[in-house]
């Protein structure tokens, strides 16, 4: 990007849009910026050769050397951790750079999970892979803290996710819930605030700000052990409280791209109602609920939470106007508990819904003459057609027509607004 | 906060993530030394752990135990009581909710299922896995299906030396082999 700007001061002067003590002034200001900014490319080099290092090192072990005797394996098991710690301890007590720190904790990281990978080995120690896994990131977890290491956090986050996804999702496992999990996520949270107190515009912060709510909506479903109906209820609010998280003026301030839980929260939202715009999900939701089990319990906490953001938000007056979507959650969580006594209702109501935020969405897009948010608005309202083509016995000249005319509104929308940027430009 | 204790807080940190490791290995190194070698009839299938390698997992014989005592959770630890038969094998002597007065090794297992209509109670053994190199598992799997197939019934087992609840499965054996040197044949 600066080095973008200085390219073209050159061209600016020719054509006489600044003058030459301008164009000098701007390149001595890029260049001391520069010098007093760490090199970026550096942390990240040192990271993926840490990384590869260490994975590469536990793959080699996972060979299963049978030709060397236990005693030399054993010493195998703890060189690369020993190695490992001397880095960290050394780039703790010289205070070495970020680099040093990063690159250091993420070998340390691996070296770790070689070791208790090739004790378990040696010993032929029984224990699936998310008993494993628990003890590593366990073991690494305070390593966050002592180097205050961005990587180190997100390979703890990706570590839970995997150990969650393992425990819960593994037909081994009996799928039980992985309580642990939360705990674990609980356990790297402080860091992640003190990373939006001190750096809310780093790109590490938004990295951590898509991994979080992605590896909820992964971890949610290995939650749910026998009521699969419930499992959509419960989506539905975490995507509601994601949403409402990526609304709070401190993350919605920011650009839309750096905002994971606006956008997995709204796109979640869509999935979810466009699923239960079909009948038949209704009419097997009738039969399978069971409530005062553990989902439902987890849908109320969830839900408690959700309502707890939305009213904070509405306290502290961050909430400007009316926004459907930041209530989709509970409007479906009524319906969801009303769909016991008739599958039609809310099947007709889901889709006026879906209908709805599809078009107060081409609204806001309009209006804002964001291009992306008013085609997501068209998007989700031709989703919804696709989704009726299936199901209902419409004739295939009236859906036929649907279509033309939704493909028709794609073209006059999108022109329409070009026309009217276009015009204001001119102004 | 100073360096100095930053520094002092890593070296615990480091020491626990030595002792882990090395208390895993003192366990089990006590258990091989100290503790008492059962031969348990297995079958070997081979799968893959993405971080420790390949391995293959042991299916043993006496997986069942017939008791009236219905009163069993899924998950739930078991104490197995060993004794051996008069070919050398374990079998199992009795199980337990809680460890019993006697003198006998036993291993905590894991509760299966409680199996109603025969009265039997299913249980899992911890030693379930045992880790090869990467190149013998495969064959392992298909000599011990060969053994099964030409000679005696039964040839495969585990040796597993147990003490004080603690089991290691130290080796399996096909035709009195250690299975890596069998399947090197």
């Amino acid at each position: 990007m600066q080095s973008k700007i200085i390219k073209e001061l050159p061209d600016l002067i020719k054509n006489e849009v600044i003058s030459k003590e301008v164009a000098l002034k701007i390149e001595s200001y890029y260049r001391s910026k520069e010098e007093n900014a760490p090199n970026k490319l550096f942390v990240v080099f040192g990271v993926f050769g840490s990384l590869l290092i260490g994975l590469g090192l536990i793959l080699i072990l996972a060979h299963n050397w049978d030709q060397f005797s236990r005693a030399i394996k054993t010493i195998f098991a703890f060189l690369p951790l020993i190695i490992g710690q001397l880095f960290v301890g050394y780039s703790i007590l010289k205070k070495k750079s970020r680099t040093w720190k990063e690159a250091s904790g993420t070998f340390l990281f691996f070296a770790v999970g070689a070791s208790i990978a090739l004790v378990s080995q040696i010993y032929h120690l029984p224990g699936d892979l998310s008993s494993f896994l628990l003890t590593w990131i366990v073991l690494c977890l305070p390593v966050i803290y002592l180097l205050k290491s961005h990587v180190l956090a997100i390979l703890h986050i990706v570590f839970a996710t995997y150990f969650a996804c393992e425990s819960g999702y593994g037909y081994s496992s009996s799928g039980s819930s992985p309580w642990l999990y939360i705990l674990m996520i609980a356990l790297v949270l402080p860091h992640y605030y003190m990373l939006l107190k001190q750096n809310p515009k780093a790109n590490i912060t938004s990295l951590l700000n898509w991994f979080i709510p992605l590896s909820a909506t992964i971890v949610l479903g290995a939650f749910v052990e026998t009521n699969y109906s419930i499992g959509f209820l419960l989506y539905m609010i975490l995507f509601g409280l994601l949403y409402n998280i990526g609304k709070i003026p401190f993350f919605y301030a920011q650009q839309l791209r750096r905002n994971g839980y606006l956008i997995i929260g709204s796109i979640g939202t869509i999935v979810i109602l466009l699923w239960t715009s079909f009948t038949w999900i209704w009419e097997d939701l009738i039969r399978e609920v069971v409530f005062f089990s553990n989902e439902f319990y987890i849908a109320i906490a969830l839900f408690l939470g959700a309502l707890a953001v939305l009213g904070y938000s509405y306290y502290k007056k961050w909430m400007k106007e009316f926004h459907l979507f930041q209530y989709v959650f509970v409007l479906f969580s009524m319906l969801f508990f009303f769909g016991f006594s008739s599958e039609t209702i809310p099947t007709i109501l889901v889709n006026v819904l879906l209908f709805v935020l599809g078009l107060i969405t081409i609204k806001i897009g309009a209006d804002r003459f964001h291009f992306g948010v008013l085609n997501y608005g068209l998007f989700i309202i031709t989703s919804l057609v696709v989704c009726r083509f299936f199901d209902t016995n419409m004739s295939f000249v009236i859906r036929g027509l649907l279509f033309v005319t939704v493909g028709f509104g794609f073209f006059i929308t999108n022109y329409w607004m070009l026309k009217k940027q276009k015009q204001i430009l001119k102004k | 906060m100073k360096t100095i204790h930053l520094f002092i807080l890593f070296v615990l940190v480091a020491l626990i993530q030595l002792f882990v490791p090395a208390q895993m290995i003192f366990n089990q190194e006590n258990t091989l030394e100290k503790g008492t070698a059962y031969k348990f009839r297995t079958e070997p299938i081979d799968p893959t752990d993405p971080f420790r390698g390949k391995y293959i997992t042991l299916r043993y014989d006496i997986n069942a135990y017939p008791t009236k005592d219905s009163i069993w959770e899924p998950q739930q630890d078991v104490f197995v009581y060993l004794k051996t038969d008069s070919l050398g094998f374990a079998k199992i002597d009795q199980v337990s909710k809680a460890p019993l007065e006697t003198t006998s090794e036993y291993i905590i297992a894991k509760v299966n299922v409680y199996d109603k209509y025969q009265d039997v109670l299913r249980i899992h053994l911890p030693f379930d896995r045992f880790y090869m190199k990467e190149t013998k598992a495969k064959d392992a799997e298909i000599a011990h299906r060969k053994a099964q197939r030409d000679s005696l019934p039964n040839n495969t087992y585990a040796l597993v030396f147990v003490k004080d609840g603690t089991s290691v499965l130290e080796n399996v054996f096909i035709n009195d082999i250690p299975i890596a040197d069998y399947v090197e044949k």
